[in-house]
């Protein structure tokens, strides 16, 4: 059930060093790749591969890497490592462990895509990791393996490890790329893509952590090979973050396509002792929950698109039966209201609507008719907004009230009985309260 | 608005009086910033303050009226030659002011302005989108509690209560919520002066705080550093 | 770059083929079809559009989502929808979404009647919400600047004025601070937004967010008209719109022109409106009985002026003001040269050119015009400072930079604004623009053994003399030279004058578009004054005349040693404006006869003259200026003229009939008409031709009637050396914006005005055991001014900076090149 590339043998002590990545094959398929292959060869195999981005769209790589115009302009590769979609810490265990893999990826990329100039843009919380991928770069660049003629080859890349200040928005690649530029971390408009003016203007590939450290497999093993694993339309292994009410929560590489409940069940352990799963995020906190009925849905991109999720970043969040609902979408709504960036109206003003209404439910102030505002707020942020971070909010809390209609309205019903007066604070104004003394 | 502003009073009701959020009271571990409340509706940093208008306008600082510590001049220098536009080195540099001076300080952000021959509001804009820099005076001794979705689910509110309990008002602790620190498999998790520790027990928390005070490593035995990766085939 | 043409497309909108010119955005092209797409956040002339307001949806067919109108350009061949249920629900939820915050407290609000978010919600919105919580409650207004309130309640962060702030006017003083639903507008640390142009964001705000300090609660839109003209306190001549309510000006706002302003105004030009109304104006004829001006009648006055210059004959000098019209200089010319005799007269303020340099400057077919400095190929600021003397083109300059990557070169002796933005920049020492000149030129010559020792003497490094040269050749063939009227000053302004045109015939191809030069002159109608005759060796068209009279350092230097009896000031106070204080105070001292058409009583008036006459506002005016690049502009009255305030060109007609010379004008177009028909490349030109949009002269036919005038390349003497630094500094002097009488007067503006400051460099600083802030002296030949001490690390060494035009310390108490500092 589990199919090991990415993390095999990924405990190995001193793996983080070049010489032990070394001694375990690391960097020949870079040295194959520059001696052997044309660019345009790296991007048919990785094409062939069947490879789809792993940070959240699913994005074919190898076509991503094809966009990039042919012209003679500075481009850009950037490794997006700012995993901070909730639920996801995939990325982290892999740079941790075994920087030079991704490193190895980065060069293989930005090779196929002619790019000459490469970014690592890491979460600022992430501060081991980012000094453990600074030492690897000194390694690497000490031996050759980035910079000018790489390995002989005449070609050049730099490498800059970029480190973030703590937003969630930088995630989403044009945000990422503001904020690599020195700016707020707003999204942009697109078009234009990335692909045709990206970071400084210039033509941009972006890709997650695992994607690229993928891409050194695909050569040894080969496109065709590769795509192999998995199933035709999700190719290959992923790496499967599980958390929540889990026993064994952490990171698991399986085969796409295997049966969800075998990665919650079989290798997370399921629910703790006497509980049973109420409520799966399949993708991260931004796709659409999934019920216990979805468990046997084959872990893959397009079987859980046709349930009307999605495979996300591979984070599998599982909430069991002890929790309520409206805890879970309060906690969500928070969190994209403080991580929403502010820049396009419905998702600045519909997640803090968002959040009003439900702790309204949570404090039994509101009516069913508010649930059925809430499904509407939802409906009118989905496909309305500059970038997908009002959708992560709206997806989820619309397919909660959708699910879990009756728990949402039990749920007003009993907090209005326990609290008649809805836990409204008194108005705590200063001035009021004075004024109401003096008079 | 950054800093120098006056310290407000947060008001103070009595929890009894506040006719308590019975549901499931826990306790709501977000108290950043203490900003009195305006009439009713929610309060925003800095929204109710006025420009002072016995300032000057601040343009970018020049070099003949601002000091700057050689140290940090080189750091942020070194940051802006990296990257093919300067500008990218903004967070960069912001970190390196915040380090230097313990928090984004106008100060900070007039001197790191003044190297990259920016405008400090350009670089206000950005410290103030990005939650790792800070724009108020903290702690010296970060503490990043993980309270997203799975950290909660396994009890993570409950740690953030016991921790801003244990702590109390010591002036030395910044004691945050955080949103998804990217390590639910520790789940509740802390991020201690950058070192990832969890799963944190509430029984953990008082040694936790003690070995913050102290200087000494935070909770050894359970730094993220330490775990092996649970996939049954990377062991193969 | 040259300024690209655009071909025609169809498309196709709510079921109707509308032609558009390609590439336009759909929010624009869909009012080519009599579309309103509803726009908030989206305003072309702020670059980019960023899509964040999401208002503008529509459904493009052949795309799933909605997509945003603002930063979709229309294609051939596009079906674009914008009334469907699906767009209607749309606009509907972001206007929802938008009010959530919204306070709705538009009776109350300045906004109302005028508010985009007003009539959208009306024309477009759902007419409900569904949003029960609290809303948010702020404290409000607060001040952003002492111009500028900002209420957080109503703002719906349409990011106009920070991207106006960081994009336009490139202060980047005003940014959104915080995130998501707590982003606000703000600057940093409790700065005020303080900058040249800040009042934009006022007219760019589509909400009641942003309002006028002045402004705020004054009219109601359905109080007031708006009355279009032109600003006439600086060269840019900006097309304004004044709000007029019961005969007072309420504001100003920008009249778009492509071709003049872009649409922006600085500050000065927004709010200076208030010195229209204050208590201090000249309202009344004065004269000077016993020692004291008293009103009189205009009988009264006119008749005393009349006698004192009947009686001083043509030992009169008279000095034109920039602010003046075409029509009163051409009057006043009349009067002096037809009624007196005198050609004593001037409107240049440092020196006399040449009739044929005064036309080869600005010869038609070496005319840059303002669009020029957008799309030119690389553009060279010569010692000017454009956010001073012309402010509006100062982002005119900074647009063609950002937006068609013009290669900006920047020669100046005090640091410039516009450096960051310079792909070259070369110091010179002030006073030394020709030897700067004579330098570029040999480095634009290939004569690289002669530009060491011109650069030498012009006090400057001649590698960078060479960068300059190397932008100017490298960049294309379309240059534009823009050059303060400072350069041609002083008694070798000629000597300068052919050494510009020799850089000038090396860099631009005369008569070909897109290329040119272009003088910012030192008055508002500086142009236009010279070209209708208010100059002591030239008439109106600039025909000869047969015996030049004194210029301008002339006529002081008489009337101090009393060979002219009478003054005649236009619309000047030579002790504010002239150089050379010391000398002036003699002269009006020494002139038995001071006349002066004024709006204030500044300190030489005050002192000095015997006859005021109360000038017009600009808002009052009638009559025609000329823009630098040749466009002749028309002002058009808003108000009436206060009390006893007269039309001047009537004045100064009623003043030549008393002196027997009637020049045979009955109303203001009349005027403009005999102007128009005295000056040969005028000819023809009516007041409905000049519109409200102006007519550039350089363009029509009857330009060849322009003097023919030889453009060089000249032979140019060796320059003199510029002063060096011997423990003395170099004074280099400039006029800020804010060095204006209307600023002082103005109650808005107040707080801006100008105080003596001396910029010198750090290292000179601490030579002298001067600190920044200290009190200094800055001294020279037995005059002094006092001055505050602001050490700038820009500013090079040996020199030191002070402003002139102020009202006191005015750096025109000074006259020689090297001055002393010490600590007061």
């Amino acid at each position: 059930m589990s199919h090991t590339i990415l993390f095999e043998n990924i405990d190995e002590p001193g793996l983080n060093t070049i010489d032990v990545y070394r001694r375990r094959g690391g960097y020949e398929q870079l040295r194959r790749v520059l001696s052997t292959m044309a660019p345009e060869q790296v991007t048919e195999e990785l094409m062939a591969s069947g490879l789809r981005g792993r940070g959240g769209a699913g994005f074919p790589s190898g076509k991503k890497i094809s966009f990039i115009p042919k012209v003679n302009v500075d481009k850009y590769l950037v490794c997006n490592a700012d995993e901070s979609e909730p639920g996801t810490f995939k990325d982290r265990e892999l740079m941790q462990k075994s920087p030079h893999m991704l490193l190895e990826g980065m060069v293989i990329a930005a090779y196929a895509a002619g790019a000459t100039k490469s970014f690592i843009y890491i979460r600022g919380e992430y501060v081991e990791q980012a000094d453990i991928i600074d030492a690897a770069i000194v390694q690497a660049r000490e031996a050759g393996f980035i910079g000018e003629n790489i390995l002989g080859s005449g070609f050049d890349l730099s490498l800059v490890l970029h480190r973030g200040a703590g937003a969630y928005i930088c995630g989403e690649e044009t945000g990422l790329l503001d904020s690599l530029e020195g700016k707020r971390g707003n999204p942009r408009l697109k078009p234009p893509f990335p692909a045709n003016q990206g970071l400084y203007q210039g033509p941009t590939v972006i890709n997650n952590v695992e994607t690229l450290a993928t891409m050194p497999h695909i050569i040894a093993m080969g496109g065709a090979e590769y795509a192999k694993i998995g199933t035709e339309t999700s190719a290959g292994t992923k790496l499967v973050s599980v958390s929540g009410n889990v026993r064994n929560p952490g990171n698991y590489e399986i085969e796409l396509g295997i049966p969800s409940r075998e990665i919650i069940f079989g290798l997370a352990g399921g629910p703790p002792e006497g509980r049973e799963v109420k409520l799966w995020f399949p993708g991260g906190s931004s796709s659409p929950v999934l019920e216990p009925k979805d468990l046997d849905l084959p872990y893959d991109f397009g079987s859980l698109q046709e349930a009307g999720s999605m495979l996300g970043s591979g984070a599998i969040i599982v909430v069991d039966d002890s929790v309520p609902v409206v805890d879970v979408a309060l906690k969500l709504a928070k969190f994209y209201r403080h991580e929403s960036c502010g820049k396009c109206t419905p998702c600045r003003e519909g997640t803090r609507w968002t959040v009003s209404m439900l702790e309204r439910v949570d404090s039994g102030l509101a009516t069913p008719m508010d649930l059925d505002i809430m499904a509407s707020v939802q409906e009118q942020i989905i496909g309305n907004c500059l970038c997908v971070l009002g959708d992560a909010m709206a997806m989820p809390i619309g397919s909660m009230v959708k699910k879990f209609r009756a728990e949402f309205e039990s749920h007003i019903e009993e907090a209005r009985l326990r609290n008649p007066y809805g836990g409204a604070e008194p108005d705590p104004d200063p001035v009021l309260i004075q004024g109401a003394a003096s008079a | 608005m950054i800093g120098r502003k006056k310290k407000q009073q947060a008001v103070q009701v009595p929890a009894a009086e506040r006719g308590q959020n019975a549901v499931r009271d826990v306790p709501r571990p977000e108290p950043q910033r203490t900003v009195t409340r305006f009439g009713h509706g929610s309060r925003v940093p800095g929204w109710d303050d006025a420009a002072d208008l016995t300032k000057d306008p601040a343009e970018i600082p020049d070099p003949a009226t601002t000091p700057v510590d050689a140290a940090l001049r080189a750091e942020i220098e070194a940051h802006m030659a990296k990257y093919p536009d300067f500008r990218s080195a903004a967070i960069p540099a912001l970190a390196a002011a915040q380090r230097h001076h313990g928090w984004c300080s106008p100060e900070a952000i007039e001197q790191a302005a003044c190297i990259m021959r920016l405008t400090p509001g350009y670089l206000s804009a950005v410290a103030t989108f990005y939650d790792m820099l800070e724009t108020q005076p903290v702690g010296k001794h970060r503490v990043y509690i993980c309270t997203n979705i799975s950290c909660s689910l396994c009890g993570a509110d409950e740690l953030m209560a016991r921790m801003l309990q244990e702590v109390g008002d010591d002036p030395d602790f910044n004691v945050r919520s955080f949103e998804c620190l990217g390590a639910c498999d520790i789940a509740p998790m802390a991020s201690v002066n950058d070192i990832y520790v969890g799963p944190v027990s509430l029984e953990d928390v008082p040694v936790l705080v003690e070995q913050i005070r102290a200087g000494t490593p935070p909770l050894p035995g359970k730094q993220l550093h330490l775990r092996r990766c649970v996939d049954p085939g990377a062991a193969s | 770059m040259p300024k690209p043409a655009a071909e025609t497309i169809t498309f196709t909108l709510d079921g109707l083929e509308v032609d558009s010119p390609a590439g336009l955005m759909l929010a624009d092209a869909a009012k080519l079809g009599d579309v309103e797409i509803p726009v908030f956040c989206y305003e072309p002339k702020l670059g980019q559009p960023v899509g964040a307001c999401r208002m503008c949806l529509v459904e493009i067919e052949g795309i799933p989502k909605l997509q945003t109108a603002c930063s979709t350009p229309v294609r051939d061949g596009m079906v674009v929808l914008t009334q469907t249920d699906r767009v209607k629900e749309a606009q509907e939820a972001i206007l929802e979404f938008l009010l959530i915050n919204h306070p709705l407290d538009c009776p109350v609000c300045d906004k109302g009647g005028e508010c985009p978010l007003q009539d959208i919600t009306m024309g477009w919105g759902g007419g409900r919400s569904r949003f029960i919580e609290p809303k948010r409650h702020f404290v409000k207004p607060l001040a952003l600047s002492p111009l500028i309130a900002i209420d957080r309640e109503r703002c719906i962060l349409c990011y106009r004025c920070v991207r106006f702030s960081q994009e336009i006017s490139e202060d980047y003083q005003l940014v959104l601070q915080e995130r998501g639903a707590h982003s606000y507008v703000s600057t940093f640390d409790g700065h005020p937004y303080v900058a040249p142009f800040s009042g934009n964001i006022i007219e760019l705000c589509p909400v009641g967010a942003l309002t006028s300090q002045a402004y705020r609660f004054r009219a109601r839109p359905w109080d007031v008209e708006g009355s279009g003209s032109v600003c006439t306190l600086c060269p840019a001549q900006c097309n304004v719109e004044f709000t007029v309510r019961d005969e007072r000006v309420m504001r100003v706002l920008a009249r778009d022109h492509a071709g003049v302003d872009d649409g922006w105004l600085c500050d000065k030009g927004r709010f200076a409106y208030q010195s229209v109304h204050v208590d201090s104006r000249v309202t009344h004829p004065l004269l000077r009985v016993d020692g004291e001006l008293v009103p009189v009648s205009w009988d009264r006055a006119l008749d005393e002026a009349a006698a004192g210059l009947r009686s001083a004959g043509a030992d009169t000098g008279a000095i034109a003001g920039g602010e003046s019209t075409n029509e009163e200089g051409f009057l006043l010319a009349h009067l002096m040269r037809g009624g007196l005799s005198s050609s004593h007269l001037d409107s240049r303020t440092g020196g006399t050119l040449s009739r044929d340099l005064h036309a080869a400057l600005h010869a038609p077919q070496r005319q840059a015009c303002v669009e020029d400095l957008e799309f030119a190929h690389a553009l060279l600021v010569l010692d000017c400072e454009p956010v001073d003397d012309a402010p509006v083109l100062d982002l005119r300059i900074r647009k063609g930079i950002r937006r068609n990557a013009v290669k900006l070169a920047v020669a100046t002796s005090r640091p410039s604004s516009l450096d960051p933005n310079a792909a070259a920049v070369a110091r010179f020492a002030p006073g030394a623009g020709e030897a700067f000149c004579a330098a570029l030129n040999a480095a634009l010559g290939g004569e690289d053994t002669v530009v060491d020792e011109l650069a030498a003497a012009a006090g400057a490094d001649p590698a960078e003399v060479q960068a300059l040269a190397a932008v100017l050749t490298d960049a294309g063939e379309d240059v534009v030279i823009v050059y303060g009227e400072r350069l041609t000053h002083g008694p070798r302004g000629e000597h300068a004058a052919r050494a510009l045109l020799n850089v000038a015939g090396r860099v631009i191809t005369a008569g070909h578009d897109g290329c040119g030069l272009l003088e910012l002159p030192a008055g508002a109608n500086g142009r236009g004054l010279r070209e209708v005759g208010v100059l002591p060796n030239a008439g109106p068209g600039l025909t000869p005349v047969t015996s030049p009279g004194l210029d301008s350092g002339g006529i002081a230097a008489a009337a101090a040693s009393n060979q002219i009896e009478a003054l005649y000031l236009l619309h000047v106070d030579p002790l504010r404006d002239m150089p050379n204080r010391r000398l002036w105070k003699k002269a009006l001292a020494r002139a038995t006869m001071v006349i002066a058409h004024a709006a204030f009583l500044t300190d030489g008036l005050w002192e000095h003259a015997n006859v005021v006459f109360p000038a017009e506002s600009y808002a009052e005016k009638e009559g025609t200026v000329t823009h630098p690049d040749g466009r002749v502009q028309r002002l058009r009255p808003a108000i009436s003229r206060p009390d006893a305030v007269r039309g001047e060109w009537q004045v100064l007609a009623d003043l030549c009939k008393r002196l027997d010379h009637d020049p045979g004008v009955l109303t203001g177009p009349m005027t403009s008409a005999t102007l128009f028909a005295a000056i040969p490349f005028l000819a023809g030109l009516t007041l409905d031709e000049i519109g409200g949009r102006g007519v550039r002269w350089p363009e029509r036919p009857q330009a060849a009637a322009w003097p023919q005038a030889d453009g060089g390349p000249f032979g140019l003497e060796a320059p003199p050396f510029a002063p060096t630094p011997n423990g003395d500094l170099r004074l280099g002097t400039f006029r800020s914006i804010w060095a204006a009488p209307e600023v002082e007067l103005s109650p808005a503006l107040k707080f801006l005005r100008a105080h003596q400051r001396a910029e010198l460099c750090p290292a000179d600083a601490q030579r002298l055991g001067v600190a920044h802030g200290d009190q200094v002296t800055v001294s020279s030949n037995g005059s002094q001014v006092n001055a505050i001490a602001s050490l700038r690390a820009s500013v090079p060494g040996g020199t030191v900076f002070l402003e002139s035009g102020l009202e006191q310390d005015s750096a025109s108490e000074l006259d020689a090149g090297l001055v002393e500092i010490t600590r007061a």
